[in-house]
């Protein structure tokens, strides 16, 4: 599933992430890589999806989100 | 004897706090070689030797192609410096860890700094920093930015390393051309130095409770406009035992000045410079420094404790169309009640071309010296139901202009490839840490100061010689002159000499425009003083009023409320807004721009409003 359809509480892991090479370091700088645990904090409708990820609480807009294959554990 | 020492860190690092402290106002800002990154340079002394300290632009990486990490990378290669201090974060140690992974590859002589120790150990998170510096084969200091014993171990580490560098001993991540594989191997090189010296908390996250309400979708907005506004009262009470010192500065020096000066057979114009213009430049200009002033401390108060973020994360959506990040939402509620305040509150974004791209967003947002003097002009002209209609069009036309501004310069400011802020960590609420922010909001009031005391006597002087008149008519200035032999052309636009100059005038400061519609309608007052008494001389608006309806046409009062409304904002404004971009260029084109937006504005309103008037 993509992240942006996933329920807050949610937790899983990411299996893909798909991009150019700009979103993709910008998005693996900031710890966003295949294979890491997150939980889904908020993801309500028109806001950006809020995770937690590497002790970090980091928001990303829906477009983003949108990118982002996870599996939910 | 000096020594050389680079500070590497990612946003949120605290990376800024700690160079402030190191160098308090010892700092030079300006600007990388050929690129619009701001760079920050500063010097401390510590027993006997002097350390500068270069302050690299913050970025996640250091393998992506911006110009932040295109300049660090180069900078470090470089060896300029000869010891690069590492900051991470401790409570986000995995994530922030990212960057010393970049950095490995680079193999100069390096500390790595644990800051916010203190916020990690109250999450429960501990660190053996022994253990890794023995992994890594450089030293690793925990730090908390708060404790001043800390910067004294700093300096010491600092002292120590430079006689005597270590290097990383662990061998750097393999570098991959591929992005995705690249950032994967490097958190796992992470992973693999932290397994067995760190300890961390709940693997599941709860929000605290004031983020589940921050984060709502209506009530954390009208939540954030409240707490700006707040932050708007706020400063303003900073300012006013400032602003009320300065205020007496023309009364006090006024009469001493003019009587010694004319004792001496001085010229009467230079008197009235020494006796009335420069106490009113020195008084604007601690009206301004000292707002100033209360800007650096609400705004920094609400970044360090972590709201922006929260902000910035409700705003981002809208304020990505006009191409901003959400941060820029403070700066510009700010903008309501001064423009000043809104251009210095855009220190908080961290990359130069969003910073220059909302100051010039914030002058389209009329500040509150304009809503104090349209109802006064409208009302003049038109009922109270259609002063009411004149503040809806003006408040529509702030939104076009904002369109217009962000369709005009962000292709050049804020181009698609660059744009961030829309991936972005929220940081953890922390406790602010007062003694700094007073301290850096002291040190950049005192630099506006310095800087806007030359910008403002400069214009005051041009708008001083235009509008002198010996026996103090108006009709005897060189503006006046200036004025009719022009006003053809204004014409054109809508507007006769007299408004033309109450146009003028507003651009020097907005309070102006009554003060001189009085000195040209009414002829009572010399338009000099009307200009520099306009803080604390009264006018007579119903009788204004009549003169005014009497002499000029509804049709061009309502083309010049706009032409003065969305003209540059204060001669103050401006200067705040070319010291805080530092690049003249990016700041006269902006101005440029309103002045022309203005007078076109001017002209179809006019032409339109003849039609129906």
């Amino acid at each position: 599933m993509k992240l942006i359809e996933t329920k807050s509480d949610m937790r899983g892991s990411i299996t893909a992430v798909n991009g150019d090479d700009h979103f993709m370091n910008r998005i693996t700088s900031i710890g966003i890589t295949e294979g890491t645990t997150f939980q889904t904090v908020r993801n309500d409708k028109k806001m950006p999806v809020l995770i937690y990820l590497r002790e970090t609480l980091i928001s990303l807009n829906r477009a983003d989100a949108e990118r982002i294959e996870v599996t939910s554990k | 004897m000096t020594g050389s020492i680079a500070l590497l860190g990612q946003p949120n690092s605290g990376k800024s706090t700690i160079f402030n402290n190191l160098t308090g106002s010892r700092q030079h800002v300006g600007n990388w070689a050929g690129k619009t990154v701001e760079k920050n340079e500063g010097t401390y002394t510590y027993n006997g030797t002097k350390y500068s300290v270069t302050d690299l632009p913050g970025s996640y990486g250091l393998s992506g192609n911006s110009d932040e990490e295109m300049i660090t990378t180069d900078y470090i290669k470089s060896g300029q410096s000869a010891l690069t201090v590492v900051l991470v974060d401790a409570s986000q140690l995995e994530r922030s860890m990212f960057m010393l992974a970049e950095f490995a590859r680079l193999d100069k002589p390096a500390v790595l700094v644990l800051n916010m120790i203190d916020v990690a150990e109250s999450m429960g998170k501990t660190v053996n920093a022994e253990a890794l510096a023995k992994k890594l084969g450089i030293p690793v200091l925990p730090f908390n930015a708060t404790d001043s014993k800390d910067y004294d171990k700093l300096k010491k580490l600092i002292e120590d390393e430079l006689k005597a560098p270590h290097r990383l001993i662990v061998p750097a991540p393999a570098e991959n051309k591929n992005v995705k594989e690249n950032s994967k191997e490097k958190f796992e090189w992470v992973d693999e130095l932290l397994s067995d010296v760190t300890q961390t908390g709940d693997a599941v996250y709860k929000m605290s409770r004031f983020d589940r309400v921050m984060t709502r979708p209506v009530l954390g907005k009208v939540l954030c406009i409240g707490v700006v506004l707040l932050a708007f009262l706020v400063a303003m009470l900073i300012m006013i035992p400032f602003m009320s010192i300065g205020s007496m500065i023309p009364t006090i020096l006024h009469d001493p000045v003019d009587k010694l000066l004319t004792g001496w057979n001085v010229h009467p114009w230079l008197v009235s410079v020494f006796s009335t213009m420069l106490p009113n430049v020195l008084y604007f200009t601690i009206s301004m420094a000292s707002f100033v002033f209360g800007v650096n401390i609400v705004f920094g108060y609400l970044e360090e404790t972590g709201f922006l973020a929260r902000a910035a994360y409700q705003f981002d959506g809208l304020l990505s169309k006009l191409g901003l990040q959400g941060k820029a939402i403070c700066p510009m509620l700010m903008g309501f009640g001064c423009t000043i305040g809104g251009a210095c509150g855009t220190r908080v974004m961290d990359n130069w071309g969003q910073r220059m791209l909302a100051m010039s967003i914030v002058w389209a947002i009329p500040c509150a010296s304009i809503w104090s003097i349209i109802p006064v002009i409208s009302g003049m002209f038109f009922t109270w139901w259609q002063t009411l209609l004149v503040c809806v069009g003006i408040l529509l036309y702030v939104v076009i202009t904002m369109i217009v501004v962000s369709k005009v310069f962000s292709r050049k400011l804020a181009p698609q490839a660059t744009r961030s802020g829309m991936i972005m960590e929220l940081p953890p609420y922390h406790k602010a840490h007062w003694k700094h922010i007073i301290k850096e909001a002291f040190f950049k009031a005192w630099d506006i100061f310095k800087r806007a005391l030359g910008t403002v006597t400069l214009v005051s002087i041009l708008f001083y010689v235009l509008s002198f008149s010996k026996d103090g008519n108006v009709d005897n200035s060189l503006l006046y002159r200036l004025g009719t032999f022009i006003e053809p052309v204004t014409k054109f636009f809508g507007m006769g000499w007299q408004t033309f100059m109450a146009f003028v005038s507003g651009a020097f400061a907005k309070e102006a425009v009554l003060g001189t519609l009085n000195a040209v309608f009414m002829g009572d007052n010399s338009l000099m003083e009307a200009t520099f008494f306009s803080k604390t001389a009264s006018t007579d608006t119903a009788l204004l009023g009549t003169a005014m309806s009497a002499a000029i046409s509804p049709a061009e009062a309502l083309a010049f409320m706009f032409a003065t409304t969305f003209n540059i904002p204060c001669i103050m404004a401006l200067s705040t807004t070319y010291k805080e971009s530092h690049s003249l260029k990016w700041t006269v084109k902006v101005a440029l721009f309103y002045i022309c937006n203005a007078l076109v504005l001017s002209f179809i309103v006019y032409h339109i409003a003849s039609i129906f008037m």
